[in-house]
């Protein structure tokens, strides 16, 4: 099929055939200022001709994701120059306390846990700053999945509801993020100060927040896990988590 | 002036997931149809599961196939 492409805005082109849209293709920046690219089009020669009208007209490096089970969408991507950059694995987190084995779980000496909704967002924000330039200064926090929204002065918005806290001295030492979707809560991010990791305060967040998901009667949870974090794979297939897809992250450099 | 597309958007249940990355979904005619997510949904990381209720651009190429565009709230 032949079409034609037009930039309709600054994010959003069109591919026209016999006058009808025949394939879009949108740009969106994430909070750490990169760029993804996706393209939906039921034709391989539609979708080439966006992504070459596209990446024409966009600084280099651009992203996008795909998953790994579709091979049709991955192939298209690699023809037009993208390879992958890494993956995580997709897990379903079971919640029931006799199968996780966390019903007995504790956190460590001093060490206590706030449920979601308790923490306060001062000292929250404090611990957030902190844990991102810990990883900033290891593998880099743009591995992270991009849930947190920015406000238009750029701060990060910090819902106190979608998280539990770990507490040691008064300090906040360690977090978890859960979307709370109504079927199947999402764990965004588990994350504990590297001075105070190996402790089993991570594992004590995890017990907190799929207990209350158990005791509000939803039966799993869904976690994102990129492949090269081995603790929170561990953490997470411990608890008997079940990978069931992955995403691929692809970069054009 | 909105141009018309290839598809033709409908409403439908999730009533099954399958392994490469398609979903078997049941539109409101009863209708059955294929579906993949589209890209704006898969870099949004937004999870499809059995009995959302979804939006599907179905292919006027092949009215077997469709393509997620949204996931409603239940």
């Amino acid at each position: 099929m032949d079409s034609a492409v037009t930039q309709i805005a600054e994010r959003h082109w069109h591919a026209l055939g016999d006058d009808r849209v025949v394939g879009r293709g949108e740009v969106s920046r994430r909070p750490d200022g990169r760029r993804f690219l996706s393209i939906d089009a039921w034709h391989d020669t539609v979708f080439d001709q966006l992504a070459g009208a596209m990446l024409a007209n966009l600084p280099r490096p651009l992203y996008t994701v795909v998953d790994e089970d579709d091979l049709d969408l991955l192939s298209r991507w690699e023809r037009t120059g993208f390879g992958p950059r890494r993956r995580e694995w997709e897990y379903v987190v079971p919640t029931d306390p006799r199968i996780t084995g966390l019903d007995s779980v504790l956190p460590p000496p001093g060490v206590t846990t706030l449920a979601a909704g308790e923490a306060e967002e001062g000292p929250l924000r404090e611990l957030d700053r902190v844990i991102r330039d810990e990883v900033e200064a290891t593998f880099g926090w743009q591995n992270m999945p991009a849930e947190v929204p920015a406000r238009p002065d750029g701060a990060l918005v910090l819902d106190p509801a979608r998280y539990a806290v770990a507490v040691q001295s008064g300090a906040y030492v360690g977090l978890v993020r859960v979307v709370p979707l109504p079927r199947q809560p999402r764990i965004g991010l588990i994350a504990v100060r590297a001075d105070r990791r190996r402790r089993g305060i991570a594992r004590a967040l995890l017990a907190q927040v799929l207990g209350s998901a158990h005791r509000r009667g939803i039966a799993t949870a869904s976690a994102d896990v990129n492949q090269s974090n081995e603790a929170a794979i561990n953490l997470f297939e411990g608890v008997g988590a079940r990978r069931t897809s992955s995403n691929l992250e692809l970069v054009l450099r | 002036m909105n141009k018309a597309t290839d598809g033709i958007q409908l409403e439908g249940t999730v009533i099954e997931c399958l392994r490469n990355a398609t979903f078997r979904v049941e539109l409101q005619n009863g209708h059955k149809v294929l579906a993949h997510i589209s890209g704006k949904i898969r870099k949004n990381y937004i999870k499809i599961l059995p009995f959302d209720r979804v939006l599907v651009e179905v292919s006027t190429y092949d009215l077997s196939r469709g393509r997620i565009l949204f996931r409603y709230r239940n």
